[in-house]
């Protein structure tokens, strides 16, 4: 099977490191798109630990060494040339303005972390009371996070909020071009000083995963 | 929080982060889904074991400098 790495505009030449199950990386050329890729056995590699750190290390080494760069999600190998061909041709066009959107950007990753709002003695309200404060709360939550996410995303050329499960205050990603990524970390100490009680975490430059897929265009 | 908790919190948040991006983003050229269900959970298992290894590298990291700390 061939596991795909990433689309790349722009690089030189190949990374000096090998790829999941310490296969070579190979490059490819498909409809004036460039491909990274390498030969793994006829099964789909397994989710390991190692399989992923070696994926996410070759699309580094990647980003570092090229113009543009759209990674490719784990998990979806290609029983072939032709298959992988054929499904390259069919989304040529998105492909390629995926690699002109993320073109000079990086992402920034935050994740805010939810933090106890401190309950005054909750035993003593009635049900509409505690209703009530339970909604002031959620609408504080919503507010403060906006509060957060504004000027983050002023600076970004897109961004991108993720929901589900987690109770995080913000979870969200940002496409951050180079020349802004010092005051991108600036506005985020900033926010830092400003709310002292909040467990922010930014993580990044990462390669742009989060805006790699055309479908999840904001 | 003390200053070692804040740092390892911050490298797990990294860590998940990672596997996230890994799995979960990341252009999907074939249109097909990624992974099937049973595949799930293997992930999930992956990050766990991820994580704990987070911990027990620590730990034996942290060993071998009181050790080497003990000889010198």
């Amino acid at each position: 099977m061939i596991h795909l790495y990433a689309l790349v505009r722009g690089l030189e030449e190949l990374p000096p490191l090998t790829g999941i199950e310490g296969a070579a990386l190979e490059r490819r050329q498909i409809g004036g798109l460039d491909l990274v890729v390498s030969q793994t056995g006829p099964e789909l590699p397994p989710v390991t630990d190692e399989a992923v750190l070696a994926h996410a290390s070759v699309v580094e080494e990647l980003m570092a060494r090229s113009r543009a760069i759209l990674p490719a999600r784990f998990g979806r190998a290609f029983a072939n040339e032709e298959e992988l061909t054929a499904a390259v041709q069919t989304k040529a066009p998105a492909l390629e303005h995926g690699l002109s959107r993320v073109r000079g950007c990086v992402e920034f990753g935050l994740r805010v972390l939810g933090h106890e709002s401190p309950r005054q003695g909750s035993t003593s309200l009635s049900g509409v009371e505690y209703m009530r404060t339970r909604l002031d709360e959620e609408a504080e939550r919503d507010r403060l996070s906006q509060e957060l996410h504004r000027p983050l995303a002023l600076l970004a050329r897109a961004d991108a909020r993720f929901g589900g499960a987690s109770d995080d205050l913000l979870h969200a990603a940002y496409l951050v071009p180079d020349e802004r990524t010092a005051a991108f970390r600036d506005r985020i100490a900033g926010l830092e000083r400003l709310h002292p009680e909040l467990t922010m975490v930014c993580t990044g430059p990462w390669p742009p995963y989060s805006f790699a897929d055309s479908r999840e265009d904001a | 929080m003390s200053v070692r908790d804040e740092q390892q919190l911050r490298y797990q948040v990294t860590l998940v982060e990672l596997v996230d991006r890994v799995l979960n983003k990341g252009v999907v050229v074939a249109g097909d889904i990624t992974l099937s269900v049973a595949d799930v959970d293997l992930v999930y298992v992956g990050l766990r074991v991820l994580l704990s290894s987070v911990a027990t590298l620590e730990e034996q990291r942290e060993r071998t400098l009181a050790a080497a700390g003990a000889r010198s």
